[in-house]
């Protein structure tokens, strides 16, 4: 009986153990996110207050400023902002009929041996690495926009755009396939019911059913887009300034800023490398909160 | 419009765009493969990246045999047990005896110097007289120079161009980066999945992954720089990047054991308790095995990801083409900063426009991932059959 | 005759919601005891909380008490000491998927049982005592996935006899399997009383009628009528007992 109220105990005290040791797996990833905060935000945003030891700089300058030249101490990141959101703008206008299309393909038109080539293929598209998307966009896109272009380099906001769209397709085209499927095939019987054609029913009643997940898809595509950095850092042109008036525009947008420069910079420089990686972070939360309400209304419903 | 062309439209659409989306995959995997191929070999594998010329001094203590399969061509010297045969302008080593003074071979700071098939040899220095190997140079020459004296120097070039240090640095990666994230991540969905009551902690838990998920990789990788490279002044290194890519995996590592978990029926856990099992015992002998493939679907999805990552690494493990290998001690160091693939695909074309190169090393890392893929589909395949 | 079970003053709540009212009972040794009523009546419920089952859902309160042999289950025993002397056999046939050997062998194991004589004496002597030996004796290591479903049934039944438990829940053992399987258990349960205390939930009042000895009555969450199954079955003291007996509801 004795015997058995200690090995009870151990139990209990091994059992708390491991509870304890899976939370703290787990307060990890608060961990990590708080670290990157404060690290990012720490450093990004210590030159707008007074006593940073490299100097400040005003942030209004810095969140309007159309020039970056470190050289002569300009770091205004407002034409990244704006190239930012055109080119990601660009990539979702694109993107997102051919996603949409395609996942409507998938779901609801192809054989299934067909939807089962295709489906593989679009996921193997999210498999290839960023960087080879860029040495494509450097060796195939740049040179085919140069064609077109009165400019006399192919880089451009068009050549990041098509790089980008071909990016955004298989995240977009997942979600989208996924909200296909789950709309109840009651809607659609009800709508063949009425004599609607096959088309009809996918545009008036499947689609829409199924708009909360598009929208998800949507955004998870912009936050793709936003983000990217090595496929559009060698299409890009990246300038010092200059916010695109064409589409054949060389542009410079956020991520790039930060790669490009990144293994150079000191001081000042680099803390500004940190603000633009702040502006960047901003954006990313706000699509996050976005995709939180969208999620929270569809379940809601 | 009348409905009919309306919906051949619209059919016409949806036709074309899968098409299109298609056409992608089959344009940029194509271009990669036909840009890189004429680079790939197992050269190109093996070969160290930089080209290297070192002076060798030989010492010859018996005769050798030449080989049987011998080409005509080559020139043979029994002194060293070793045969050269022109190549375009210069001399290449074809074929080794295996006790061949070069086996043994150590250069002006008395290192050993690892020479083998392919390398090129310049330079002759025997009894105080030197001989420049090209093809202008005598034939007869060089065979009289290599077996003249037991005691020779020899200027080798050995061959560059490969990509085997970003091999074995890359590998390194996904070895730290998985050492790390694959337990934490595991022991992290455990908590969600098993034990976490509804409530703030598990929201805050849930709010951070997200977040984590939806940072771009350059924002890790100055975060990484910061963090492990500079604060805890790991420096560039192999364990910086792994340890930023660990935090970058976190929340893909977390999502698919959590599904993988969740998936296991609810019955298997009330059997396990009926039978009077505790939570550990009821996890480690049947909710984890159960859940294993999913779990490594998540572990390979991880090394596809780690393999493809660049911007991350730009900053935490460097761009430089080398073994990750200290320079003193001769071994290879965690500490030591190297490249993988994806970053070293990325340089070649921003600092020196090399598309073949950086291709060819697509090639790689294309085959790789596509196959791990295929595997994760396999094993997910086996598993939903399995669980039905 | 001393109870097995003796429950007196049971209240169970899932939040707001009381799923049991006042459940006074006592469950006799060595019997089988069939818990009948319409669904949501709480038989279910109840069964679970006499082996703490109902720990796992979050929201469940329980006020009273419970005894076994007289001691409270949920205060003097531990529950995992309690879940291995009262067994249970769920209503879908849950084996897990490794061979029939492991699933046998998983809870002695779990209790530090090494020996592997002693865990081929107990994988034995559970199938045998399962009916279930014969038919699986070449086949021990293939996985237990593989089985029909009242083979699989018997299976978690032999699961449960091989932690030697003094009681044996059951909750609906047959009502996923077909009418043959479903004699086999049955012929089985008969086996089994004579060493194991038997509470089983049934949805069949046939199944309750042919192999009960006792027979409580649920409805909405209390217990109405309990007593030999006979009695229940041909002499009802309650109205409502009677109506579901001759199908007016449930």
């Amino acid at each position: 009986m004795k015997k058995d109220m200690s090995l009870n105990k151990r139990r209990v005290v091994l059992e708390k153990f491991f509870h304890g040791v899976f939370l703290l797996a787990a307060l990890i990833a608060v961990l990590s996110v708080a670290l990157i905060i404060i690290f990012i935000f720490g450093k990004g945003l210590a030159p707008f207050f007074s006593g940073n030891e490299y100097g400040t700089y005003s942030f209004i300058d810095f969140i309007t400023g159309l020039k970056w030249t470190p050289q002569s101490g300009e770091y205004g990141v407002g034409y990244m902002i704006v190239n930012s959101i055109f080119a990601t703008f660009g990539a979702i206008l694109v993107g997102v009929p051919i996603a949409l299309f395609t996942a409507v393909f998938i779901a609801e038109i192809a054989p299934k041996w067909l939807a089962g080539i295709v489906r593989p293929a679009i996921e193997l598209l999210a498999a290839i690495p960023s960087v080879l998307y860029g040495v494509f966009g450097f060796a195939v896109i740049t040179p085919l926009v140069k064609q077109f272009s009165p400019y006399p380099t192919g880089d451009s906001l068009l050549a990041v755009i098509i790089v980008l769209t071909i990016m955004i397709l298989p995240t977009i085209v997942a979600v989208v396939e996924t909200a296909i499927r789950a709309v109840p095939k009651s809607y659609k019987e009800g709508s063949l019911a009425l004599g609607a054609s096959k088309i009809q029913t996918i545009f008036k009643v499947t689609l829409p059913a199924a708009r909360s997940g598009i929208l998800t898809g949507i955004i998870l595509g912009v936050g793709r887009a936003i983000g990217e950095t090595m496929a559009v850092i060698l299409v890009a042109g990246n300038p010092e300034s200059g916010i695109a008036t064409t589409i054949f525009s060389r542009v410079r947008l956020l991520t790039t800023n930060i790669a490009l420069e990144q293994g150079y910079a000191a001081k000042l420089h680099e803390q500004m490398l940190f603000s633009t990686a702040v502006v960047l972070f901003i954006f990313i939360m706000i699509i996050n909160l976005v995709l939180a309400q969208i999620q929270k209304r569809g379940g809601d419903r | 419009m009348s409905r009919k062309v309306k919906d051949q439209l619209c059919n016409m659409l949806i036709w074309l765009s899968a098409a299109f989306s298609v056409g992608i995959l089959v344009l940029v995997v194509g271009f990669i493969f036909s840009k890189g191929w004429s680079k790939i070999s197992l050269d190109f594998l093996f070969n160290d990246y930089e080209s290297k010329t070192q002076y060798v001094t030989l010492e010859s203590d018996q005769a050798y045999q030449a080989p049987a399969s011998l080409s005509e061509s080559a020139l043979f010297s029994e002194n060293l047990g070793v045969a050269l045969e022109l190549k375009e302008d210069h001399y290449e080593i074809v074929w080794m005896d295996k006790e061949s003074p070069l086996k043994e071979a150590t250069n002006n700071a008395d290192e050993k110097v690892k020479i083998s098939k392919g390398d090129c040899v310049q330079q002759i220095k025997v009894s105080g007289k030197s001989l420049k190997l090209d093809k202008k140079t005598d034939q007869e020459e060089i065979v009289k120079a290599l077996n003249e004296n037991n005691t020779l120097v020899m200027k080798v070039m050995s061959v560059g161009g490969g990509i085997f240090p970003m091999i074995v640095s890359t590998l390194l990666l996904v070895l730290v980066a998985l050492l790390f994230s694959a337990p934490i991540g595991i022991l992290a969905a455990i908590y969600l999945v098993e034990y976490a009551k509804p409530g703030k902690l598990v929201n805050v838990i849930r709010f951070a992954t997200e977040i984590l998920a939806g940072i771009p990789s350059v924002v890790y990788g100055l975060f990484g720089m910061l963090m492990f490279v500079n604060t805890l002044n790991l420096g560039m290194s192999i364990l910086a990047g792994g340890l930023t890519l660990t935090i970058l995996l976190l929340p893909t590592m977390m999502r698919t054991t959590e599904e993988a978990l969740k998936v296991v029926p609810m019955s298997y856990r009330e059997a396990s308790y009926g039978l009077g099992a505790n939570k550990i015992q009821t996890l480690s002998k049947v909710v984890l095995p159960s859940a294993i493939p999913g779990i490594l679907v998540g572990v390979i999805l991880s090394i596809g990801r780690i393999i493809g990552e660049s911007a991350a690494l730009l900053f935490t493990i460097g761009t430089f083409a080398k073994l990750p290998v200290n320079p003193e001690s001769g071994n290879f160091s965690l500490l030591e900063t190297g490249t993988s693939l994806t970053v070293r695909a990325y340089i070649e074309v921003k600092e020196s426009g090399n598309v073949e190169m950086a291709a060819a090393i697509g090639i790689i890392i294309l085959i790789v991932v596509f196959t791990l893929n295929l595997f994760s589909r396999l094993i997910a395949k086996k598993f939903s059959k399995a669980n039905n | 005759m001393k109870p097995k079970f003796s429950v007196s003053d049971l209240n169970l709540f899932y939040g707001n919601f009381q799923a049991l009212h006042q459940i006074n009972i006592e469950i006799p040794s060595n019997q089988v005891t069939a818990l009948i009523g319409p669904s949501g009546c709480g038989k279910s419920t109840f069964l679970r909380t006499l082996n703490r089952m109902n720990d796992l859902v979050d929201t469940a309160k329980i006020t009273g008490n419970i005894q076994l042999d007289g001691e409270n289950i949920y205060s003097d025993i531990d529950v995992m000491k309690l879940r291995t002397r009262v067994g249970m056999v769920f209503q879908k046939p849950n084996p897990f998927p490794m061979s029939i050997y492991d699933n046998i062998a998983y809870g002695p194991r779990c209790q530090g049982v090494k020996d592997k004589q002693r865990l081929n004496q107990i994988v034995e002597d559970s199938l045998r005592g399962a009916a279930l030996w014969d038919e699986v004796k070449d086949r021990l290591n293939k996985s237990a996935m593989g089985l029909s479903g009242g083979q699989q049934q018997r299976l978690c039944i032999a699961r449960a006899i091989a932690m030697e438990p003094e009681v044996i829940l059951m909750d609906e053992p047959t009502s996923a399997l077909d009418p043959i399987a479903t004699k086999k258990v049955e012929e089985l349960m008969e086996q089994l009383k004579k060493k194991y205390t038997i509470v089983i939930v049934t949805h069949s009042m046939q199944q309750a009628a042919r192999i009960s000895d006792k027979t409580a009555f649920f409805l909405m969450g209390e217990l109405i009528e309990f007593d030999d199954t006979n009695k229940v079955f041909t002499n009802p003291q309650d109205k409502r007992t009677e109506d579901y007996i001759t199908g007016r509801f449930g």
